[in-house]
């Protein structure tokens, strides 16, 4: 560690240096780095149009694998590393960054951030009411269908309105049907284990997010609606509906390749849906429980400036660009079509995205709007949650495996609970 | 030359490699021996961490798991590998070829094997499907408790077996061949020569393999990380495992650090007793 830091200080002396004798020579040329777990081609859009306003600053981006993003802001940002200017987080890490200091807060900004997000945005850059992030991207999910499977057993295309929303039940009935039909499987969620995708269920029957008490840092998984939630997730693979031992990034393929009748996934998939080979879809609203309510899942990256950065000014101009200037905003999501935060470069977007999908792009438009308004749910903010996730992606992981649904929550909050204590 | 002038001569040869070895390896063990003995936010040594985790019913199953894993592991690659390095021995048509497609695994990296692998167990994959070929049923392989471990090892015993072959296989052709000579004259049978020439005259290559193995095996992670992330239900929580699950994922750094003083202590001790099996008994009497 203590290298790590050395080596840091002497690039900023060196970077110090360099700056100092190119004052020199013109006006003060700042470089600043930008540290995300994106691909390079994701934020050049908006890099060039931040170099093209303020010509005098550069932006380096570094990509860091999604994996290694928290083991390098707690070796870089904790080792007050000065060489980071501006950083995505992801939202539900957010209290954990505070609680160690690696975020300041953004109170004084609150003004230009409040009439650009929606409350429950509001809340994900929030830790106790305090600001602490700006306002990136956004997600939410739709359910895909494959028209020729659905025909082939003479089920109707459901709706895209809201209106139109079906059951988990009706669901599982028509997936079974379609896969009497042929196909291999009835249903999946593009994301199994993965909890971002999964709490819906659990919200939508009623059982809560799963953390509770002061500060979500109590496990509450055993209640009867979370049995409930995680008996109908079970039997979906029991009963083969949906796929068993595929791991999580083999399962997109199964509905390219025409072998699933429903998928939950995000307007990610979109691009890669419409680029495969004789595959015809169409987009719908995620299923809920009957007598529940409709949840769908959000949230995605904020932006931050580290509280290290040897040019907090200029790292400041980038974040504010990229988060609350409009065209800046929607210059982050050109590349990568997900919902950018702020509500008015979210019209842009969303315009845009209606147009570049031909077909589905005016449902996914519908969908994807009233979702985001009325639907949304944030993970739980906790200190507690990176273990929190952890542990119940590997719940997750043995219910599809066939795990005893009452015994699997139980040992999972036992351990949930001790390891939380551990926070507090 | 004085003797205190040779020794600052080797001091100075070796530097570099004790250099090395105080900062890669002693230095890191000593912060791993001081921050398991902090709890969270405490500011004095206490045994609270060690207590913690051997009151963990999780990091006990998890010790379990993994002497378990060892026993079967470490014995059956050192009985394949030696088994493949005597077949390769002999002039079979073909040596060279069947060699490199014995090595090949060990030149791709494990977590590249372990992809592969994945795909190949996937209940609907490429090992179900041979298996159908010879009438067996499909195999929950990955996804069941019961079979989870056992794939986990014929996964690292892919991997390892050629690189293990190849020591032993060098150790084979070192043996004169005039101790085999002497043995036939002897009267010796094949059974009797491997064991009373092969085997004594391995036991450098095998112990190297022996002890190595098993470091290698109690640190197995790529494999557990990509295939089952220490499922199902924790039937392949390996040590290793577990404490990069409490470092990185859950962030209870302090008990991570105590369990891989655990790790390093169970290490050790078994190593220890594997030199002493394989010191020299007797054969210089």
């Amino acid at each position: 560690m203590t290298s790590i830091v050395k080596t840091a200080l002497a690039a900023a002396m060196a970077a110090a240096l360099s700056s100092v004798s190119a004052a020199a020579v013109m006006a003060q040329d700042v470089t600043l780095t930008l540290i995300s777990a994106e691909q390079d081609a994701v934020v050049a859009p908006v890099i060039a149009a931040f170099e093209a306003k303020y010509p005098n600053i550069k932006v380096q981006h570094q990509s860091i694998p999604f994996e290694s993003m928290n083991a390098t802001i707690e070796a870089r940002i904790g080792g007050q590393d000065s060489s980071i200017d501006v950083m995505f987080v992801d939202s539900p890490r957010v209290p954990a960054m505070v609680s160690r200091g690696y975020l300041k807060s953004l109170e004084d900004l609150r003004g230009e951030i409040e009439p650009l997000v929606t409350p429950v945005a509001l809340d994900a850059l929030s830790v106790n009411g305090t600001i602490y992030t700006l306002p990136l991207w956004t997600s939410t999910q739709m359910m895909f269908y494959n028209k020729d499977l659905l025909d082939k057993a003479g089920i109707p295309y459901p709706g895209s309105n809201a209106e139109d929303r079906l059951t988990y039940q009706q669901i599982v009935d028509l997936s079974k049907k379609a896969q009497a039909a042929g196909a291999k499987y009835g249903f999946t969620f593009e994301q199994v284990d993965r909890y971002y995708q999964l709490q819906p269920i659990f919200e939508s029957v009623g059982a809560g997010s799963g953390l509770t008490g002061e500060g979500n840092l109590t496990a509450s998984i055993t209640n009867d609606n979370w049995v409930k939630g995680a008996q109908f997730y079970s039997s979906l693979f029991a009963d083969g509906i949906a796929p068993r031992g595929v791991p999580v990034g083999q399962i997109p393929p199964l509905f390219s390749n025409g072998e699933v009748a429903f998928f939950v996934g995000g307007p990610w998939r979109l691009d890669g849906f419409q680029k495969a080979e004789g595959l015809k879809f169409g987009v719908a609203p995620v299923p809920y429980f009957e007598g529940g309510k409709p949840v769908t899942p959000t949230g995605s990256w904020a932006l931050a400036v580290s509280p290290y950065s040897a040019h907090p000014d200029e790292a400041m101009l980038l974040a504010k660009f990229m988060t609350l200037d409009p065209e800046g905003a929607f210059k982050t999501v050109e590349a990568n079509p997900i919902p950018p935060v702020n509500l008015k470069a979210f019209d842009i977007y969303i315009d845009w995205f209606a147009a570049k999908f031909e077909g589905v792009g005016e449902d996914a438009k519908k969908i994807m709007t009233y979702e985001l308004r009325d639907t949304a749910i944030s993970r739980p903010l906790s200190a507690g949650y990176v273990a929190f996730e952890e542990v119940m992606n590997r719940v997750f992981g043995d219910l599809r495996n066939g795990a005893d649904v009452v015994p699997t929550l139980q040992d999972a909050e036992r351990e949930l609970n001790s390891t939380l204590s551990r926070i507090q | 030359m004085s003797k205190s002038k040779n020794v600052l001569v080797a001091l100075a040869f070796l530097a570099p490699a004790i250099l090395a070895v105080s900062i890669l390896r002693i230095w890191p063990a000593l912060v791993a021996v001081h921050e398991s003995l902090l709890a969270p936010r405490a500011t004095t040594y206490s045994l609270d961490n060690y207590i913690y985790i051997f009151t963990d019913p999780i990091f006990q199953s998890s010790v379990v798991t993994t002497l378990f894993f060892s026993i079967v592991v470490n014995p059956l690659q050192i009985a394949v590998a030696l088994g493949l390095a005597i077949l390769l021995n002999n002039k079979l048509p073909g040596t060279g070829f069947w060699r490199t497609l014995i090595l090949l695994p060990v030149a791709i990296p494990a977590s590249v094997s372990a992809v592969v692998w994945a795909a190949a167990l996937r209940p609907d994959g490429l090992a179900n499907a041979m298996l159908a070929v010879f009438g067996i049923g499909p195999q929950p392989f990955l996804t069941s408790p019961q079979q989870a471990l056992a794939c986990i090892i014929l996964v690292t015993s892919w991997i390892g077996v050629g690189y293990w072959m190849t020591i032993l296989l060098a150790g084979l052709q070192d043996i004169p061949k005039s101790l085999y000579e002497a043995a036939r004259i002897d009267g010796m049978n094949r059974g009797q020569q491997f064991r009373f020439v092969t085997l004594p005259q391995l036991r450098r290559p095998l112990t190297f393999v022996l002890v190595a193995d098993t470091v290698a095996n109690f640190l197995v992670f790529a494999p557990v990380q990509i295939l089952t992330r220490g499922g199902p239900q924790r039937s392949t929580n390996l040590i290793m495992h577990e404490i990069y699950t409490r470092a990185f994922a859950t962030g209870d750094k302090s008990s991570a650090y105590a369990a891989t003083v655990v790790l390093i202590l169970l290490m050790l001790t078994v190593v220890a007793i594997q030199f002493r099996m394989m010191g020299d008994q007797g054969d210089k009497a």
